[in-house]
């Protein structure tokens, strides 16, 4: 065995400093990739062309392509068009609704990013939840933890899997092939719903069935009433005087009632009014509120309700306005600000009438609360507004509101990409990154989706997490420290069957995606593990692809992307994942074993 | 038809000027009785209560829960005597307490420091020397109370609609001001301000309900309609709205009720 170098102990501190900066997140985690990317040659303990090599790399090329390509997909609506179909062959059933929709989220996360794929399903699902009157909670959890087990079934599903093949390459393994690990992640896939079908009243949130149907109920119910209806007023001649001025925000605070619409004297309208503006005198206004609310503003300010809405009947219409439900995606902008800061109704003119977080309602004041990824917000605004605020993808929405901007013409081009793609990987075996890029450019070409929208879709902070970690990778493996941390663990636990080994990696990548990211945690560990599995005689191959499996692994905290944004709106506590994630988790490490034992003869 | 605050420093005949007021307008005259409301209410011995609304914070009661509680508790009881309007309240901090309603006369008594010390000698039979120590200190005392409590010097005239110096001044005299004052267009009992008075009880009453436990909570309340603020954790977002929900039942004149973790309570929370 090697002995200690001052090289490895520095590769070892930025190890641990990277560990370090991703647990306690004083930057994003992207950031601590780069700053990898940056101190690595600086130290010396990589070379600068070593360095960069990751932003040129097979892993993320194909992640550029995969997210172009789920891009054009989501484009022509297939998914959305997919759902419906879907929900009618299962019936009223919850278990069966659940087994059909996780099985298509698996299938669709096998070649998207798992968070896209759970995304793209999430207004659909709450659709379902409120059509057929089942408890939101019981649904999206399972459907979540599909979504990130259909990343296991193909090499492009997650990024540690996409990963592996450049991780692996210096080691002079053999690459694995599109469908190499599909057994295990259709076994991991299957055993992930069945333990929601067999154990979900268990493990699902909040003990009896009874009092989940009731509290399912009454959130929708109290959704739609607090919203209330639209209702029309006039402030009298003299309504400013000898008073206080009376501004939008003030009324929305003492009746929670939202003003959505002003007409001021003569017929100067203004739809979603700013919250700082004053109500005059003579000004006609449009409200939403619950009626008593609104009888108590009209009685205690001296306004007149109408009976009926008169002068915005035109505006306040099915056709012209509405109000959706919509939810902040993972990493939005709009996460970590108040809507004071965001200030919707200043740059898009709409009006947010209240929040949901965490199965609480916000309605008196709204403008302070801290969003957080899933938190719902109910917006009313007129379709057209809606559909740019829709387009600036920050936020998405429970009912969809921007048909113009869809192309379902172009679905047939976009399979046809899609097909064309995995030919190329199957029956060609073209590497990766080449075949899916030539099924994204098809779908540019096709004009499935522009350039400019294709770039815009690719998300920066995935591609440097994954180039700025590789470098790390590089030079834990270069400077023997992967070798010689290998050898120090092997001796600890002396001789142990590779069976054994693979499941203490396992258990190990586990523990290290739940607090470091998947990628992160693949990055440090693959190297680690091809030395244990070489020292202990063990399959290198195997013991990677146990890596890249694991790192999926991650139920037992909300830190995955795709829990995270299905908390909000499944109205989740950390307990709730707790529960469900840890049967889950024990669930899959003993599948993946089992699997890799029955086809893979380790 | 308004509500009287008279703040003072010991032996300023404020207790005079306000006996005089209430029985000139026949308002209700109140100090201690708000201390006994809450003293019964919320189960504190009075001595405690008289020692948190006095005696200046020590370091170590500032990182404390309990004088913040019981002080939380006095404006509860004096926000309900408030509310029955036609009132002259002639204890501490009044004019603190009662911020934000629009119909409180603000009223100060000052006296010169040699009438106070030969009135404090005459009834505690005490020599000058001790008098005149004890008033400075006592003054000194009120003066870090509001300081460290609410960042203000009482001695800042710019607190009350009136400062009355009571020398040349007659304590009829100054009853004689204060009730004209009292009368004017602007100390009215308006529908307005009648609903601020009423948004302020149902602000004590929830704080009160809270402050035991979550000391830095700090309660809105517009038209029935409650905010919590509550700076530290969102951990205890949960508990903090359960409990919200069983005071809505409990705390009558509450609309809605929302708990807001995480953000700092606005300067107009109580």
């Amino acid at each position: 065995m090697q002995p200690l170098t001052t090289e490895m102990i520095l590769v070892m501190g930025m190890i641990g400093l990277a560990v370090f900066l991703f647990i306690v997140e004083w930057v994003r985690v992207d950031v601590v990739a780069i700053l990898m990317m940056v101190a690595l040659p600086l130290l010396h303990l990589v070379t600068p062309k070593e360095a960069f090599i990751g932003l040129s790399s097979n892993a993320v090329v194909s992640i550029i392509a995969v997210i172009i390509i789920g891009a054009g997909l989501d484009k022509t609506g297939i998914i959305n068009r997919l759902v419906t179909p879907i929900v009618r062959l299962a019936g009223n059933s919850p278990s069966r609704i659940v087994i059909a929709i996780s099985l298509t989220v698996a299938g669709i996360s096998s070649f998207m990013q798992n968070v896209g794929a759970a995304a793209l399903f999430l207004p659909a699902v709450q659709r379902v939840s409120k059509a057929l009157k089942i408890p939101i909670s019981k649904l999206l959890m399972p459907i979540g933890f599909s979504a990130i087990l259909g990343g296991t079934v193909t090499l492009v599903g997650s990024s540690p899997l996409i990963l592996l093949n450049d991780l692996t390459a210096q080691f002079k393994l053999k690459p694995f092939g599109l469908f190499d690990v599909t057994p295990i992640g259709l076994g991991l896939v299957v055993s992930g719903i069945g333990c929601f079908i067999l154990f979900g009243r268990f493990i699902l949130p909040q003990g009896s069935e009874t009092s989940m149907e009731e509290t399912g109920k009454e959130e929708i119910s109290t959704l739609l009433q607090q919203i209330g209806e639209a209702y029309e007023l006039k402030t009298p001649d003299e309504f400013t005087h000898y008073r206080d001025p009376v501004r939008i925000e003030d009324i929305r605070r003492r009746y929670l009632v939202n003003v959505v619409a002003v007409m001021e004297p003569p017929d100067f309208k203004v739809m979603s009014p700013t919250a700082d503006m004053e109500v005059r005198s003579g000004v006609d206004l449009v409200v939403y509120g619950e009626e008593k609310d609104v009888r108590r503003m009209a009685e205690q300010e001296g306004m007149i309700l109408k009976n009926s809405i008169e002068v915005f009947r035109n505006e306040v219409t099915e056709g012209a306005s509405g109000t959706v439900e919509a939810v902040v995606a993972p990493r939005s902008p709009l996460a970590g600000k108040t809507l004071k800061q965001v200030d919707l109704q200043d740059r898009f003119r709409v009006t947010p009438l209240a929040i949901y977080r965490h199965g609480e309602s916000y309605r008196a004041e709204i403008g302070d609360l801290v969003l957080g990824v899933g938190d719902a917000i109910l917006i009313h605004g007129t379709w057209k507004r809606l559909q740019a605020l829709q387009a600036e993808k920050s936020l998405l929405f429970t009912t969809p509101v921007d048909v113009d901007l869809m192309r379902p013409e172009k679905a047939v081009f976009a399979a046809f990409w899609l097909v064309t793609a995995l030919i190329m990987i199957l029956v060609f075996k073209i590497q990766l990154s080449v075949c899916l890029m030539t099924g994204a450019l098809g779908m540019i070409v096709t004009k499935v989706l522009s350039i400019d929208e294709a770039y815009q879709s690719v998300d920066w902070r995935t591609i440097f997490l994954l180039a700025g970690l590789i470098p790390l990778g590089i030079a834990t493996e270069k400077t023997g420290t992967a070798a010689w941390i290998a050898h120090t663990v092997l001796n600890a636990i002396g001789t142990v069957s590779p069976i054994v080994l693979f499941s203490i990696i396992g258990v190990l990548s586990t523990v290290f995606t739940l607090v470091i990211s998947n990628v992160g945690a693949t990055v440090l560990l693959v190297p680690l593990v091809v030395n244990m599995a070489i020292a202990a005689h063990a399959d290198p191959r195997m013991a990677a692809l146990v890596v890249g499996l694991a790192t999926s692994n991650s139920f037992i905290l909300p830190t995955h992307q795709v829990n995270a944004l299905y908390m909000g709106p499944g109205r989740y506590r950390s307990v709730d994942f707790m529960k469900a994630g840890a049967v889950v988790s024990v669930v899959f490490l003993i599948v993946m074993i089992g699997m890799m034992y029955v086809f893979y003869g380790v | 038809m308004a509500i009287i605050t008279i703040s003072r420093g010991s032996y300023s005949k404020g207790k005079e000027v306000a006996e005089e007021v209430a029985s000139a307008l026949g308002y209700e005259c109140v100090s201690r009785e708000v201390l006994l409301d809450a003293s019964d209410r919320f189960n504190i011995p009075e001595m405690r209560l008289v020692r948190a609304i006095h005696d200046a914070p020590s370091i170590l009661e500032r990182l404390g829960r309990e004088k913040q509680a019981y002080i939380a508790y006095i404006r509860c009881a004096l926000a309900r005597r408030a509310r029955k309007d036609n009132v002259v309240y002639h204890g501490l901090a009044g004019h603190l307490l009662l911020k934000g309603i629009p119909h409180v006369l603000k009223v100060r008594i000052i006296s010169d420091l040699e009438d106070r010390v030969k009135s404090e000698m005459e009834r505690e039979r005490m020599n000058e020397q001790e008098a005149r120590s004890l008033i400075l200190r006592d003054d000194e005392e009120r003066r870090r109370w509001t300081r460290t409590l609410f960042g203000l010097d009482p001695w800042d005239s710019a607190l009350y609609d009136l400062v009355l110096h009571i020398r040349k001044l007659t304590v009829a005299d100054a009853a004689a001001l204060i009730c004209k004052a009292a009368k004017l267009k602007q100390f009215e009992t308006t529908r307005e301000a009648r609903q601020k008075m009423d948004d302020l009880v149902v602000a004590c009453e929830v704080k009160a309900a809270f402050v035991e436990e979550y000391t830095d909570v700090g309660v809105v309340c517009e038209f029935g309609n409650v905010l919590i603020y509550c700076k530290s954790g969102e951990r205890i977002e949960h508990k903090l709205q359960e409990k919200a929900k069983k005071l809505t039942r409990e705390i009558s004149g509450v609309h809605h009720m929302e708990v807001h973790c995480g953000i700092p309570a606005p300067a107009r929370a109580v």
